[in-house]
């Protein structure tokens, strides 16, 4: 009764009977290379990086086992601390912002009125824009003498920040940055609540449930798988996103302040040959991501189980 | 209650002007680089906001497109992007074809594999791929920029090839099968026509990141003969510090090809009917 093709992957929706044999492993020849390349592109080396964490390697000499000891000495290292401060603090400030960025603008544009489009394309507009494009334009905006930001606040009589100059203000520049890249995050908040059926918030309109209502009862709870993978994917992605923008406009400067994991790895490993000591911060730079996905998953479940009170 | 979220709805003019201020707080930085590429480059900053230099040259467009180096730069981006785009389609519609044609325990196994390698961040894995480059003796090659390709770029651009071949009518394939066309014959001249507009959105987001990436140039290329543009920019921008409306002319004319990509594919981007994200 059944063909062969049936017995290797298990249940399949249609009929299979008449199918000539191996069409389906002819077909699983074209998954070959986007595997072999995945896993030598990218599992690999997740599992170079972790291993040569726990080691002494200037790319020269065969690397040397040293144990923990790459990460007990950058966790008593002064700066790394002080790069594992901006970090959190980058962490903290940009990611809950991004979301909830992307989507109250989702809400806002989310609909289909004349112009709706155009809008949501000058949102999205900023992501594309390459890396480095957008880390000279900063540059200029955020100048202390001549860029527009600090002209129109003193055109107002408002305070001007040194920005990139002064480093209580450095990192805010990068965290400002973010947010105006929120476009993946958009368009993920935008198919996320389009797929909330109308016919709920017309049942609950019926029940007599009003503008804030709906929102709280309808629109959050069936947004809120969608604003967790959006939140998921800012934790993992922004640091890593701090790479090309921090070299680019401060290198680091001032005092450190804009140093931030990434480009710390960079430097330990590509300028002073420490490898295992950039892997052993790119790993604790995972760690922290895990750990603020951890907070966010214990956020999320509070906020489940409060709803449900 | 009803009523007024019906207002609330319809109130266009009030709807409007706050799109309008979202649009330019995100439209506004493009359109000050813009303004200051548009002034002439050897007059002294504006120290009073200025929205609109006056004159307006082009100059800057001119001298930043007669620069050879400016120009060698993006002949390289443009060949990593010429190479690496049409590997990127084959391999990742080869993965989705082949993942929509398998059974469900595959399927699912391979969404889990996707889904894993899409969460490993760049930056964990820019280190010992840099150390593999290494190895392999393609540091300062092209070719070491355009290896990503090889995985299809993203797994995120396998997945999307996938959920596309899948809302395609299985007896599609099966009747193909069954008059004995091989599996690239099937890829080739039945699936990938079906799938255009994933295809199209593939592609654009293919541009963006090779055309886009700092990373792998910035550690992988040595020999400035060799550099692709945001690494040439940000040393334009070292050099020529005091000369900004040269540099953003540079940018603007850098993040051009990128702008365009996006307008000319933004109904697959924006769409909404499908996330499309890029790591």
């Amino acid at each position: 009764m059944s063909g062969p093709g049936l017995d290797r992957g298990g249940g399949y929706r249609f009929q299979v009977d008449y199918l000539p044999v191996g069409t389906f492993r002819q077909f699983r020849i074209l998954l070959f290379p986007f595997v072999v390349a995945t896993v030598l592109l990218v599992g690999l080396p997740a599992a170079l990086a972790l291993g040569l964490s726990f080691t002494d390697y200037d790319a020269l000499a065969a690397p040397s086992w040293v144990g923990l000891s790459n990460y007990t000495h950058l966790l008593e290292d002064r700066i790394f601390n002080i790069v594992l401060g901006n970090s959190v603090y980058f962490l903290a400030l940009s990611v809950p912002l991004r979301v909830l960025g992307a989507f109250a603008l989702a809400l806002w544009l989310g609909g289909e009125r004349r112009g709706a489009g155009g809008y949501r394309a000058i949102v999205y507009l900023p992501t594309v824009i390459p890396d480095a494009a957008t880390a000279l334009m900063w540059l200029w905006i955020v100048n202390p003498l001549y860029g527009p930001i600090n002209l129109i606040l003193k055109s107002l009589g408002l305070p001007q920040p040194g920005w990139l100059a002064d480093h209580d203000s450095a990192r805010l520049v990068f965290v400002m940055m973010a947010c105006l890249q929120i476009g993946e995050g958009f368009v993920v908040a935008l198919s996320g609540l389009k797929g909330i059926p109308r016919s709920y918030y017309q049942a609950a309109q019926a029940d007599g449930a009003g503008a804030l209502a709906l929102f709280r009862h309808v629109t959050l709870p069936l947004a809120l798988p969608w604003i967790a993978l959006v939140a998921v994917r800012d934790t993992i992605f922004a640091l890593p996103w701090t790479f090309a923008v921090s070299s680019i406009m401060t290198g680091g400067d001032p005092f450190y302040t804009t140093l931030f994991l990434p480009l710390y790895a960079r430097i330990q490993s590509v300028d002073y040959l420490k490898f295992g000591l950039g892997a052993a911060a790119t790993t604790l730079m995972i760690i922290l991501a895990a750990v603020a996905l951890g907070l966010i998953g214990l956020a999320a479940r509070r906020g489940w189980y409060a709803d449900e009170t | 209650m009803r009523t007024r979220l019906r207002a609330l709805r319809l109130n266009t003019p009030g709807w409007h002007l706050l799109s309008v201020a979202i649009a330019a707080v995100f439209g506004v930085p493009l359109l000050f680089a813009l303004s200051l590429s548009l002034r002439q480059v050897d007059r002294t900053l504006p120290t009073t906001m200025e929205w609109l230099p006056n004159p307006i040259v082009l100059g800057n467009y001119a001298q930043a497109l007669a620069d050879g180096n400016l120009i060698r730069y993006g002949l390289n981006s443009l060949l990593v992007v010429t190479v690496a785009l049409p590997v990127t389609l084959v391999v990742a519609s080869w993965a989705g074809l082949a993942m929509a044609r398998s059974g469900h325990a595959v399927q699912r196994r391979m969404v889990a594999f996707c889904v894993v390698a899409l969460l490993i961040p760049h930056s964990m894995i820019w280190l010992p791929r840099f150390l593999m480059v290494k190895w392999a003796g393609l540091i300062d090659s092209p070719f070491a920029l355009m290896l990503p390709a090889l995985m299809g770029t993203s797994p995120l651009f396998a997945l999307l090839f996938y959920w596309a071949f899948r809302r395609q009518p299985a007896d599609l394939f099966d009747a193909a099968a069954m008059d004995g066309a091989g599996a690239l014959r099937v890829w080739w001249s039945l699936a990938l026509p079906l799938v255009g507009p994933t295809a199209m959105a593939v592609a654009a987001l293919t541009f963006l990141y090779f055309w886009g990436d700092y990373i792998d140039p910035l550690l992988m290329i040595k020999s400035p003969a060799r550099y692709t543009l945001p690494i040439g920019l940000s040393i334009l921008q070292q050099f020529d510090k005091t000369r900004w409306p040269l540099v953003m002319a540079a940018a603007v004319l850098y993040a051009l090809p990128s702008i365009g990509v996006f307008l000319a594919a933004q109904r697959y981007f924006l769409s909404g009917r499908r996330m499309l994200w890029l790591s």
